[in-house]
């Protein structure tokens, strides 16, 4: 059990990340590929919230009543994450509302019958 | 002293001052960004004598570093801070008049925020405000890679996004195994820690940043979205991306390269990548017959040799890599903006529908061959320091190999050649000679063209003091723990 109380959010988080990577790589629908792009997101801040996670830690919170030498949770990756999740927001915002514009123009989100560039 | 950090603020703010301005007078949107441009390139300029010095260094928020975001103006970040600001202003100015139809004012929003992602791409001295200044710099160029919604262009668009959001988040998860093992963000902290690459825990950052990194510059196989993104936008759009975007992610790189990881075991590899870039990206410009996609492929052939420059990691070489990515940068943008002109007269982007331009359009066309001669190499332009430089260096180097080498980047500059001068054939050889009716281009298109022409000619007839600039540039890459005791005290 020590073992996945340790690993256990590395694993979902790198569990995301590939299930993610496949989607992208593998899928020839071009909202399943944004699909993909978000999930693979989704394990990266998984992974950055684990990196700064403690088992049975505390809020970074330094008042008078918690004594110095408690656990604490590493905020940094935290804030960090919010940045990502903003930016990883406004590519699928950006993502979407050029899927919508390539159906206007093709009729189709299969990105095998999107060749008008293919040389 | 001036601040560094209006290097970036005042193109930012001025970015979202253009639609309250444009409420006012539709004017205003055209006049913001040469305004911004030009403040930024005028206080680049006042920085470069204290910088030579010493490195100018901010703060943010008060803490010393590695507790804060701190900005690091050394003689690299002035150096591309130059180029983007003078490259913007031009090319703003051109824009002035090429942008008519569509959505203008978000254009020049859009343009003005790509500039500020890379001018704080290499003034940044900690990772994750590169990677947020990356973003800024990526997710504008996808919108405006998709400016002229037409089919093409939300296609490119599309390839576009989709390949460097994959990239970001690679980087994303480099700097999230970077900073579980050192615990830090601070580029110089996280230096300070790694000597040589050994474990496995510092290679992996190192292959997910290099890779990340290298789909935005475009390294030999992460280069597919290049030629679809860089004909289908705006010639505009396509002379800043050849111009910036492509040097500021080769900036991210040698800076993971130098300075994060010093990786001087790993040289050779970068070496033989770059000079893979190199003649794949020629040969492929080589049979192309649509212009704006040979400019673009050839771009991929430049950053191969830049990249191949740097790689051989000497003080000369180094210092060739600076004035290859100079002279490429103002030689690919004048390029994309003379044949811009000349494809919005002639309404096509084929090489044979150019025949007899220069009986047209004069100046235009001098102004392609110039920037055509000067990517090839030619003598008295800033192409030949250059290439010079690179080849020196390499035999400098006095191996087998490196001779070589030397040797397969000169047959990629033949066959440079050979491409670029069937288009200067087509532009003044072909066609019909009947008398037909001039078409000059407007004044202001032609008064950035001018300027890049006299910048190449005057560069490339006294090179002399900018590479003795550009030797002192290439110290930071080279001395990469002055770079770290300069932030770390």
């Amino acid at each position: 059990m020590d073992f996945l109380n340790n690993y256990i959010y590395y694993i979902g988080a790198f569990g995301l990340f590939f299930i993610g990577l496949y989607t992208m790589l593998i899928k020839k629908n071009l909202i399943k590929i944004i699909i993909g792009l978000t999930l693979l997101d989704s394990g990266i801040y998984l992974f950055f919230v684990a990196v700064g996670y403690l088992h049975k830690g505390t809020a970074p919170i330094i008042s008078g009543h918690s004594p110095a030498s408690e656990k604490m949770v590493d905020p940094v990756p935290q804030a960090l994450i919010l940045t990502a999740i903003v930016i990883g927001v406004s590519i699928l915002a950006l993502a979407l509302s050029l899927a919508v514009k390539l159906y206007q123009h093709y009729h189709t989100l299969n990105i095998k019958n999107i060749k008008e560039l293919k040389w | 002293m001036v601040n560094p950090v209006l290097l970036i603020a005042v193109p930012l703010a001025s970015a979202f001052l253009i639609p309250i301005a444009g409420l006012l007078s539709k004017k205003f949107e055209k006049i913001i960004p040469i305004a911004a441009m030009l403040f930024n390139f005028i206080i680049s300029l006042m920085l470069v004598f204290p910088v030579l010095e010493k490195p100018v260094q901010v703060y943010i928020g008060g803490f010393s570093p590695p507790f804060c975001i701190n900005l690091f103006a050394g003689p690299v970040a002035i150096f591309f801070s130059i180029l983007i600001s003078l490259v913007g202003l031009l090319i703003s100015i051109y824009a002035a008049s090429y942008i008519k139809k569509g959505a203008t004012e978000k254009y020049h929003i859009l343009y003005l925020l790509l500039l500020t992602g890379a001018t704080g791409v290499v003034l940044t001295g900690d990772i994750f405000n590169l990677f947020v200044f990356f973003e800024i710099l990526c997710i504008s160029s996808y919108a405006l890679v998709a400016y002229t919604n037409d089919k093409a262009g939300i296609e490119a668009a599309v390839k576009y996004l989709i390949q460097g959001a994959l990239g970001s988040s690679l980087i994303l998860l480099g700097i999230g195994f970077l900073y579980g093992k050192y615990g830090t963000l601070n580029m110089a902290h996280i230096a300070a820690s790694i000597n040589t690459i050994t474990a496995a825990s510092d290679f992996i950052p190192l292959v997910l940043l290099i890779t990340g990194f290298g789909i935005e510059a475009a390294i030999f196989p992460l280069n597919a979205w290049l030629p679809d993104a860089h004909s289908s936008a705006p010639s505009t759009i396509s002379a800043i991306l050849s111009a910036i975007a492509i040097e500021v992610g080769l900036y991210a790189v040698l800076r993971i390269i130098f300075t994060l990881f010093g990786a001087s075991s790993m040289l050779l590899f970068f070496t033989f990548l770059g000079l893979t870039t190199l003649l794949i990206g020629e040969m492929c410009a080589f049979t192309q017959t649509n212009i704006k996609r040979m400019l673009a492929y050839s771009s991929i052939g430049q950053i191969g040799l830049i990249l191949f420059a740097f790689a051989m990691g000497t003080a000369h070489s180094i210092t060739g890599g600076f004035f290859q990515l100079l002279s490429h940068t103002l030689g690919k943008a004048l390029l994309f903006l003379s044949a811009g002109y000349m494809i919005y007269r002639s309404g096509s982007m084929h090489i044979s529908s150019l025949q007899g331009q220069a009986q047209k359009m004069p100046y235009t066309a001098f102004a392609f061959t110039i920037g055509a001669f000067s990517l090839v190499g030619l003598p008295p332009f800033i192409g030949f320091p250059g290439k010079f430089m690179i080849i020196k260096a390499a035999m400098f180097k006095y191996e087998m190999l490196f001779t070589i080498l030397a040797i397969l980047v000169l047959t990629a500059t033949i066959i440079e050649g050979v491409y670029f001068f069937k288009v200067v054939q087509a532009l003044y050889f072909k066609g019909d000679d009947t008398a037909t009716p001039k078409q000059r281009a407007p004044l202001i298109v032609l008064i950035p063209l001018f300027l890049f022409v006299l910048l190449i000619i005057g560069i490339g007839i006294y090179p002399k003091y900018i590479i003795k600039i550009l030797n002192t540039t290439g110290k930071e890459f080279i001395n990469r723990f002055d770079y770290i005791r300069g932030i770390i005290r």
